[in-house]
């Protein structure tokens, strides 16, 4: 199998040769946009948001109102990025999020979905027994909590406000930011505890 | 694209986006450059984002089993097909010849 063609790897040459040769695309700008996403588009830019949002409580209700319009107050817009909808965990309340049709996901908050996102097996099973997948993330939850399971779709695009982790309150924004991590903006983990924060 | 990467321009360097914090998302060289293609085509008018993206919940919803990015893939090729940009015909001529390639010639990353 090892030595075999890829079909597919073929099959996209193929396609990229011919819009090329009609000057339909620029094989600099695929590469422009690949490198984008790679190195500029991540998880990071969510982790500022949400950092900003623990710290400063009349951002925090314009991200919970209208969250395009908040995420876009730090330059952060493109594809997929439009109708980015922020839902906020709470002690009694645990949110999480899936694309049950395809992929749907908030990338200029969160970068390009892991593989595990885009798979059926999270993409059915979240929504059947999300308490069950999320412990087989390694995500246990009080009995007590509610977990509610999003569906991201073009019109909402989730984001999920994790918990401030206790004894943060002598962090700055910049020192939060550190301890959001992909995981807990999707919901199947919780944010760092304070001590991560001074790890640099 | 300028626009895009000067707004984020001040995630290099020092606080570039955490890696440890990612998965890969791209598991073959061409997984990597049918994303990059698509994105790229959408800010033409060879594709619209939301027309490609009904035609990627139709082709995952067609097999399940199919790779993501192979459904990608062909959604894309529908796209292109719709527009009028590229014919099945003109791409199956295309990809025959880069399969009739001599060993060795065969890779391009």
């Amino acid at each position: 199998m090892s030595h075999e063609v890829d079909e597919n790897a073929v099959r996209v040459e193929a396609v990229e040769s011919l819009l090329v040769e009609k000057g339909i695309v620029d094989a600099s700008l695929v590469d422009e946009v690949i490198e984008h996403y790679e190195t500029s588009v991540g998880p990071l830019n969510g982790a500022k948001v949400v950092a900003r949002a623990w710290t400063d409580p009349a951002y925090r209700e314009r991200l919970l109102a209208e969250a395009t319009g908040a995420v876009a107050e730090f330059g952060f817009g493109g594809p997929e990025g439009q109708l980015i909808v922020a839902v906020e965990n709470a002690p009694e309340v645990h949110n999480v999020v899936v694309c049950t049709l395809c992929s749907c996901y908030p990338w200029p908050v969160l970068g390009l979905p892991p593989s595990w996102y885009k798979s059926p097996e999270y993409r059915s099973r979240m929504v059947a027994q999300p308490r069950t997948v999320l412990e087989e993330m390694g995500l246990e939850l009080g009995a007590d909590v509610r977990i509610r399971v999003w569906d991201s779709s073009a019109e909402a695009r989730y984001l999920v406000l994790p918990e401030r982790p206790p004894d943060t309150g002598h962090l700055d924004a910049e020192a939060l930011a550190k301890l959001v991590t992909r995981d807990s903006m999707i919901g199947v983990g919780l944010a760092l505890s304070a001590d991560a924060a001074e790890d640099d | 694209m300028t626009e895009a990467l000067a707004i984020d321009a001040d995630l290099e360097g020092p606080v570039s986006p955490p890696r440890d914090n990612g998965e890969v998302v791209f598991a073959a060289p061409w997984e990597r450059r049918v994303f990059g293609l698509t994105v790229a085509l959408c800010r033409s008018e060879a594709c619209e984002w939301e027309g490609f993206r009904q035609r990627l919940i139709a082709r995952i919803a067609e097999d399940e089993a199919r790779p993501y990015w192979a459904s990608w893939a062909a959604a894309l090729e529908d796209v292109l097909a719709a527009t009028g940009t590229l014919g099945a015909d003109e791409l199956d001529l295309r990809h025959d010849a880069f399969l009739a390639r001599p060993h060795g010639h065969d890779h391009r990353d």
